[in-house]
């Protein structure tokens, strides 16, 4: 190979490789409108967009995993956390996260109301967007999902002993109540409950950590500031899932002027079965 | 120094170096905020230091390019540079640029797209500049009458660097679409059009420093260009991971990727070859350091590290992590910083009272800056494997984990400390010696290689 061949080779596959990639380019463009959703674009999505921009979102967090490394990927923060907690915690940040425990904080930006519904609406927007299923796993803010690491000794022991931990096991629908209402927690309810809820003492995720409700329930039960008709454990869990305002936990980051940042819809795309089983398995924490 | 005009390399190095200094102070104070708490919050908090970081890396990368060209096109073209004066007043206009963009994102403007965060102006005036600078070299070539193929590879680089900026300029409604165009300044510069560049220079320095034959180097140099873009352009493709686009672009992402590392082992390879079969004969073994220093590092941060997560079925579980903060330090520090720096060792003493032969200072600033960067770069590893196995695998939340990673943020701040005095003591070395723009025929820089090459 002399010289000039190799210059040729360089050429030929450069030009080769840059045709290629051109003509990639102009179908992705023919696919951009069904997979980004396009006629999604609202004015209110593309304000949005600049706010991202203008408070240069993307040097301390990262959207379809691309920013920094600083602060948590919000690809799919819509769909793990609802508006009204996402605006609470725009308005100030650090009345959600402690930087003494944290080590870190997200500055307050002082945004405007408008500028976080525009906001909200864009992630809501990206969180949509058809990105070959990234991630695999929901990617948390706090807390844990780890299937298993939460379950009590008392929990483990009522789905038998000789059998493998309840949640490697696929749910056939005669199993006790709790384990159903524990798969439901899981996997069924739309949001899923363990989005917000962890069950492990002392993590509060967007909701309020769930250990040890059914002794709780009885202390909110007794207490005089509790305004619901509850008269026991099963009841106020119950109360709570269906008309989650009743009783609000106490904490800026749970509630907002008198309404719950809980979704009121479980009443409605849960059959009264499936609320049985899921009060079960959050009674069962005592 | 030959010609005269070559002295104006001298005050691009200058300003590199002082941009070099800035860009070290702003990532170690990232690197702190890592640690936390962070009482700077509300001051200075993290976003604003690392987009000065990021954005000083590239502004005083490319202006040790170009002071490294000026310096080198002269000698291959044997000639003065067209305008010396049109170079001066590029540099101020590039440095004001630089600087002022920097005191924007202090106080808040900035476009907030990563590494393209520049102002529009300031992307009119980097524009500007390039075309000055394309212009003076292209006149310099035209006057002299004499191209070499080193020069042709480093100029169209530098060429295709400019043009490439330009879909930066643009703006796009669909935040999925600037993405994608994001990628082809970025991404076509660092792993396409800025490998080129590195592989000009690395061809002129090899040539200098150890007389190997310039028509084998030459020939070898296109090779590697060739799979630079072969495997380069379509390996964009692994950007395009997880971001909105056609799926196909997934396992053409990880073919052509893990041809990447191909074109950077031949040039660690070339680079190694052309130093053994003529035996280090050059007085100035520390730019040789340097030189070598820069294709081997490429090879582990930009190929090694880089196929390390560029699969698919692994990017989905390591993107976004801070494996990637590995990687990325690792490939621009030893692609991009070290052929700077090899370019500034070899041509610092023909424009200075610097001596060629190495000072002890040369070396404590080339290992402490190697070992430090080796250490941050484990440190980001060790960091971002533990983050993938607790965050993305086990489910634990991302604050959590990154409570349980700070051994490893500690490593960070210990490695970067020897890191940035490995840098200072470069630094300190560059401007040790007062300039002096003699022109001498009988350089010692210039000096032919003891032992004459033999072919690769």
């Amino acid at each position: 190979m002399n010289k000039r061949q190799t210059r040729s080779f360089a050429l030929i596959s450069t030009a080769i490789a840059a045709v290629v990639f051109l003509g990639m380019t102009v179908d992705s463009h023919r696919q951009f409108p069904k997979l980004t959703n396009a006629q999604q674009i609202t004015p209110e999505v593309t304000r949005g967009k600049d706010v991202w921009h203008e408070y240069n979102c993307i040097n301390c967090h990262t959207l379809f995993g691309e920013g920094a490394y600083y602060a948590p990927d919000l690809t799919k923060i819509t769909q793990q956390r609802g508006a009204p907690y996402l605006t609470a915690f725009l308005k100030d940040p650090s009345k959600f996260y402690d930087e003494k425990r944290h080590r870190r904080l997200m500055p307050n930006l002082k945004l405007g109301d408008e500028e976080i519904a525009d906001l909200i609406a864009f992630l809501d927007w990206v969180s949509k967007v058809d990105n070959q299923g990234w991630p695999p796993r929901p990617i948390l803010v706090t807390g844990a999902s780890i299937p298993g690491m939460d379950l009590t000794v008392a929990q483990q022991n009522a789905t038998g002993g000789d059998q493998p931990p309840p949640a490697a096991r696929p749910v056939s629908g005669k199993e006790d109540p709790i384990a159903l209402g524990e798969a439901l927690f899981r996997t069924t309810a739309t949001p899923v409950c363990s989005a917000c809820h962890s069950i492990a003492p002392g993590v509060n995720l967007a909701g309020p950590s769930l250990a040890g409700l059914a002794s709780r329930a009885k202390q909110v039960i007794a207490s005089p500031d509790y305004k619901g008709k509850a008269k026991d454990a099963e009841g106020f869990i119950r109360e709570s899932i269906v008309t989650p305002s009743i009783y609000l936990h106490p904490g800026d980051m749970f509630s907002a002027n008198g309404m719950s940042f809980m979704p009121d819809t479980f009443v409605k795309s849960l059959t009264p079965e499936q609320i049985d089983q899921l009060v079960a398995y959050l009674a069962s924490f005592q | 120094m030959r010609y005269r005009s070559q002295s104006v390399a001298y005050w691009y190095f200058a300003v590199a170096m002082v941009l070099f200094g800035l860009q070290l102070v702003f990532g170690l104070l990232s690197a702190a905020k890592y640690l936390g708490p962070d009482p700077l919050l509300n001051l200075l908090p993290f976003d604003v230091t690392k987009s000065i970081h990021t954005n000083l890396l590239i502004v005083w990368v490319l202006t040790g390019f170009m002071g490294a060209t000026y310096w080198m096109v002269p000698d291959e073209s044997r000639g003065e540079l067209h305008s010396t004066k049109l170079a001066y007043i590029q540099l101020g206009l590039w440095t004001a640029m630089g600087v002022t963009a920097v005191l924007g994102y202090l106080f808040g403007y900035g476009t907030g797209n990563k590494l393209l965060e520049q102002p529009l102006p300031h992307k009119i005036v980097i524009v500007i500049c390039m075309l000055m600078f394309l212009y003076n070299i292209g006149m310099t070539i035209k006057k002299a009458g004499r191209f070499t193929a080193t020069e042709g590879v480093l100029l169209l680089g530098l060429t295709s660097a400019a043009v490439l900026y330009l879909p930066a300029l643009l703006h796009y409604e669909n935040y999925v679409v600037s993405i994608y165009y994001r990628w082809w300044t970025i991404h076509l510069w660092v792993e396409g059009v800025w490998e080129m560049i590195q592989g000009g220079f690395l061809a002129y320095l090899l040539i200098r420093l150890s007389g190997a034959d310039r028509e084998v180097m030459e020939k070898w140099l296109y090779v590697i260009v060739g799979l630079v873009f072969i495997a380069g352009i379509l390996g964009t493709a692994h950007h395009y991971y997880w971001i909105g686009v056609p799926h196909y672009w997934l396992p053409l992402g990880g073919f052509f990727s893990a041809l990447e590392p191909l074109a950077l082992i031949g040039m660690a390879i070339y680079a190694y070859n052309a130093m053994r079969r003529s035996g280090l004969s050059h007085p100035n073994k520390l730019a040789l350091h340097w030189t070598l220093g820069s294709a081997v590092f490429t090879m582990f941060g930009a190929g090694l590290l880089g196929l390390a997560h560029t699969f698919p079925d692994v990017n989905k579980w390591t993107h976004g992590t801070l494996i990637t903060a590995m990687h990325g330090h690792a490939a621009f520090y030893g692609a991009y910083a070290m052929i700077v720096l090899a370019m500034i060792t070899y041509a610092l003493p023909g424009m200075t009272r610097r001596p060629v032969e190495e000072s002890s200072i040369g070396y404590w600033a080339f290992w402490l800056q190697l070992g430090g960067m080796f250490g941050m770069t484990l440190s980001f590893a060790t960091a971002g494997i533990g983050q993938v196995y607790l965050e993305r695998i086990l489910g634990l939340g991302y604050l959590d984990v990154q409570l349980k990673i700070q051994v490893h943020f500690l490593m960070l701040v210990a490695t970067a400390s020897m890191f940035s005095l490995g840098a200072g003591l470069f630094i300190f070395d560059f401007f040790r010696h007062a300039p002096d723009f003699n022109v001498d025929e009988a350089d010692p820089v210039l000096a032919t290689p003891r032992a004459s090459g033999a072919a690769l």
